[in-house]
């Protein structure tokens, strides 16, 4: 179901078709395939994305730009939507082209694998799903573990008038596991994820000794104290150093909050915004990471853009609208959820590179505090410049030494003074990068990942 | 048109190929959607439409004692899409297993579940106009507008063809519509004054209210100006007040979480009769509240929704199923079966996911708190929370809580200083020693209002943690 090749033809004519009522029109079709298993002892179910295909189609018209999406890539709907667009430009003719470079790219590309996953039947993925299930079968106070394995394939094929032909195919691998402790009525959970862009071999990176570890970290957290609350140093744990790049750099770094006079980072371009040890950085190029794309949805190839680099403010990221407005080039951060959604200025990679501190250093630096482990999201807040980000669970640091357990909470700030707090960045031992998503608002949820070492600074938090 | 009607609704149109593959059920869906996009006060785009017609076939297999469900979505509608899909379908329920000892479809034929108001029809019948109006009206709310400006915002309107059918005869269907509005407001203030102030609104609805626009222009305008004067939150175990806005992004996950027959089977539901909140407590479900998103004659399974009590004077009463889950507890569906919500974020078209088992508006019933200022006049010191960036609620624990994005400092009784920045949170459910929202009631407001999926008044909570300033 996801393959496009026998729609090309009947896309390519589209375009060519439209491009002779307008200066520019690109299409980008989609299709998915791939497979889910859920397992918790009693219950398993499967699911298969969608047996669905469609395409939109983007043109530059007299009033900006128009859009039509249709579910299908038979002719007679491919038909139905270039008639939308020429309707439109009937009515609003474009004279002059659109603002920015058109991508002529011509990118062919598919993910890797080692094993294959399409050899990866239902029968074995279930097998997979108790095995993993019973790594942790009888772990004390344990009242449920669920597992989901899946894998699901993306294949996209982006055509437009100055001749760009990009065709991807993007394979992505998971596997969760979610130990649920019980006592008292009181329920605590945890996860342990491993996952990534690739074959089958991702899954092979599923440990027991991962599993155990989520499922002991869930029983402790039926006895975790309640966290401080009010300003403290705070080491972030790599998931929640993720969280804070990417909701504070990240989002304030998308060139689209530029535009719409939104982003508090717009001003600091260039400037020092925090110590020389801290590079972030937005990579779509990163080879296996969750967020690794070939090529954005214009048609431009994905890149390692540097956001903040030894302190400093350097780079935003950008499609064509926002690079021709800002004087910039696209940084292959165009990015629809699917065919029926607007392209926007997303990130995909992100993450605070490494630096050189062990974990037990950050600990004796911050000498009173709290960790911040688990990270379970975040919001940002490109214009005021604040941050939040909520962790599963964290540990108390007395006195250089790491002690009490405690449960959920928030952290809140103003990115400027939570930089300029840096203290600290752990090794490459710790770095990690994890497998979530991110919307833009509320809507347009797409793969995003984001990462980093532990990274020592000072916040507000409190219960969540 | 307020429903499909005859062989071309986009599930009766699979039924008819289904025969003799019993028991299943076809949820379909034709859609069509429109978006207008600002930048500024400008358009940035337009489109539309976007069509979209698919279908999912779900197929119930006993085997074992237990069910094997297997369900497939697609958008194929010609004789070799259709058998794909079932096929898919089959071969996910023979691996499949659900703990079910019996299992009822609904039945009957026609529509069910009588009239809810969820359809806008002058939008239904002019979408594109009618957003256009809506983008004007809102264009003009802030022309001439000294000090705030439009940073950006969306309006997009999704008109929904919703048919389900299944091979206990059910054939049913209605027609719905579907708005978000993202506005982001800017405030500026004096050159002397602090940086700009941003408020940020997303907000789902039934329909499009372009009349409404100057009055909610105001209140954002004021909120925005409060965000630019704001300071960081004290810090401390304190009086909260949460409006309807903050809890509608607190209770339906956390009640989804532990009040379902999905809970139940899990194990993590909390039981009918125990007492989980102060006695002043009683939450319904509604899923016939006219204009709530959540709102419709049936569920996603066909089975009418209706008014459900959740919590009766802080005891549990009921727990929520669909079809499934009550088949596991041998008992009947609630009509609480809904798509689209496995993401985390609802969908605009829901085919493609299957039904979980969720409340549909959570109502909180009014107290004798009184008027908002009334409620406030209940507080020495304490702070009226208006907006958490995001609430996090975890469905396991029933935690909560985040970064206060606008709010009120309360002294002597009185509304004063915005805050901006600082945490609050705690547990919806939870012994009174723990910072627990609904042990801790201290009044309920005595005037509703509707947001999202939850409708209440404001409540006055006794004591949460608030981390802020020094």
């Amino acid at each position: 179901m996801g393959e496009l090749s026998d729609a090309e033809d009947d896309l390519y004519h589209a375009v060519a078709r439209l491009a002779q009522r307008t200066p520019f029109v690109e299409v980008l079709a989609e299709g998915v395939s791939g497979l889910s298993v859920r397992y918790n002892g009693r219950l398993a179910s499967y699911q298969g994305p969608p047996r669905i295909r469609g395409a939109v189609f983007r043109a530059w018209t007299g009033g900006g730009w128009t859009e039509v999406s249709v579910s299908g890539l038979d002719a007679p709907t491919l038909r139905f939507a270039e008639s939308a667009i020429e309707r439109t430009l009937t009515h609003r003719p474009a004279r002059e082209p659109p603002p920015g470079v058109s991508s002529s790219a011509r990118i062919e590309a598919a993910t890797p694998m080692t094993r294959p996953i399409r050899d990866f039947g239902e029968e074995e993925m279930l097998t997979m799903a108790r095995d993993v299930h019973a790594w942790v079968e009888g772990s004390p106070d344990i009242h449920e573990t669920e597992v989901q394995v899946s894998w699901r394939q993306d294949d996209r094929l982006y055509l437009n008038s100055a001749a760009a032909r990009c065709s991807q195919s993007l394979c992505r691998v998971r596997g969760i596991v979610t130990p649920v402790a019980m006592e008292n009525g009181r329920a605590e959970s945890d996860r342990y994820v491993c996952g990534g862009v690739g074959g089958r071999e991702i899954l092979d990176g599923l440990r027991p000794e991962g599993a155990r570890k989520a499922a002991e970290k869930a029983r402790a957290l039926l006895g975790a104290k309640a966290p401080p609350f009010g300003r403290r140093n705070v080491l972030l744990s790599p998931s929640v150093t993720g969280y804070f790049a990417h909701e504070s750099f990240g989002h304030g770094a998308e060139a689209d909050q530029f535009i719409r006079g939104r982003s508090y980072l717009q001003p600091l371009l260039g400037s020092v915004v925090g110590p020389e040890i801290l590079t972030i950085v937005d990579n779509g190029a990163y080879a296996g990471a969750w967020s690794q794309i070939f090529c954005d949805d214009e048609g431009n190839p994905a890149q390692r853009t540097i956001l903040v680099e030894r302190g400093r403010f350097t780079g935003a990221l950008h499609d064509r609208a926002t690079a021709a407005a800002l004087g910039a080039s696209p940084t292959g951060n165009a990015r629809r959820s699917d065919v029926f959604s607007r392209s926007f200025v997303r990130m995909t990679n992100t993450y605070v590179e490494p630096g050189e501190a062990t974990f037990e250093e950050l600990v004796r630096e911050a000498h009173d505090g709290v960790i911040l482990e688990g990270g379970v999201g975040g919001i940002e807040d490109p214009q005021g410049g604040q941050v939040q980000v909520k962790a599963r669970m964290g540990h108390l640091i007395e006195n250089g030494k790491v002690t009490d357990l405690v449960s959920s909470m928030a952290l809140s700030g103003k990115v400027l003074e939570f930089l300029r707090a840096i203290r600290g960045l752990s090794g490459q031992q710790d770095f990690e990068l994890d497998t979530g998503s991110c919307g833009k608002g509320r809507t347009d949820l797409l793969p995003n990942s984001a990462g980093g070492p532990y990274l020592l600074s000072s916040a507000v938090v409190g219960q969540a | 048109m307020s429903a499909p009607r005859g062989r071309d609704a986009a599930a009766f149109r699979i039924a008819d190929q289904l025969a003799g593959r019993e028991p299943w059920e076809v949820f379909g869906e034709r859609i069509r959607r429109f978006e207008i996009h600002l930048s500024g006060n400008s358009v940035e785009m337009t489109r539309g439409p976007i069509a979209i017609e698919g279908y999912d076939i779900r197929v119930f297999r006993p085997r074992d004692g237990a069910l094997g469900v297997g369900s497939q979505a697609s958008n194929d509608f010609s004789a070799e899409g259709i058998r794909a899909a079932l096929e898919d379908a089959e071969r996910a329920a023979r691996y499949a297993r659900f703990p079910a000892h019996r299992f009822d479809l609904p039945s009957g034929r026609g529509a069910t579940g009588g009239i809810v108001e969820v359809l806008d029809r002058g939008l239904w019948e002019y979408p594109m106009d009618s957003l256009e109006n809506y983008v004007a009206a809102l264009r003009t709310a802030f022309e001439g507008r000294s000090g705030y400006t439009l940073s950006f915002g969306s309006v997009r309107a999704t008109l929904i063809e919703t048919s389900i059918c299944n091979s206990d005869g059910l054939r049913t269907g209605y027609g719905h519509t579907q708005v978000e509005l993202e506005v982001a407001v800017k405030a500026f203030g004096g050159p002397e004054g602090p940086p700009p102030g941003e408020y940020w609104l997303n907000d789902s609805d039934r329909r499009l209210r372009p009349d409404d626009v100057p009055r909610r222009a105001d209140d954002w305008c004021r909120f925005a100006d409060d965000v630019r004067r704001g300071s960081l939150a004290p810090t401390g175990e304190m009086p909260v007040v949460l409006p309807p806005a903050v809890l509608a992004g607190i209770l339906p996950t956390v009640c989804g979480g532990r009040l379902t027959g999905s809970a139940r089977l899990h194990g993590i539901a909390l039981a009918p009769g125990v007492k989980v909140a102060s006695e002043m407590v009683t939450v319904h479900d509604d899923g016939r509240l006219p204009w709530a998103p959540m709102s419709s004659p049936v569920d996603d399974e066909g089975v009418p929704q209706r008014k459900r009590l959740l919590i009766d004077h802080g005891a549990v009463s009921e727990v929520l199923y669909d079809s499934l889950y009550a088949g596991a507890f041998d008992t009947h569906s609630t009509g609480s079966a809904f798509r689209g919500l496995s993401s985390g974020m609802r969908t605009w078209y829901r085919f493609l996911q299957p039904p979980e088992v969720s409340p549909s508006t959570i109502v909180v019933s009014p107290g004798d708190g009184g008027s908002d200022a009334e409620l406030v006049e209940r507080v020495k010191e304490g702070v009226w929370i208006q907006e958490i960036g995001w609430s996090s609620p975890d469905p396991v624990s029933g935690s909560f809580g985040g970064e206060i994005r606008l709010g009120y400092r309360i002294r002597n009784g009185k509304l004063t200083d915005p805050i901006r920045g600082g945490t609050v949170g705690g547990f919806v459910f939870g012994p009174a020693e723990s910072p627990s929202l609904l042990n801790r009631l201290q009044a309920i407001g005595s005037k509703s209002a509707v947001v999202e999926s939850v409708s209440s008044p404001p409540i006055l909570v006794g004591a949460l943690p608030i981390g802020g300033e020094r």
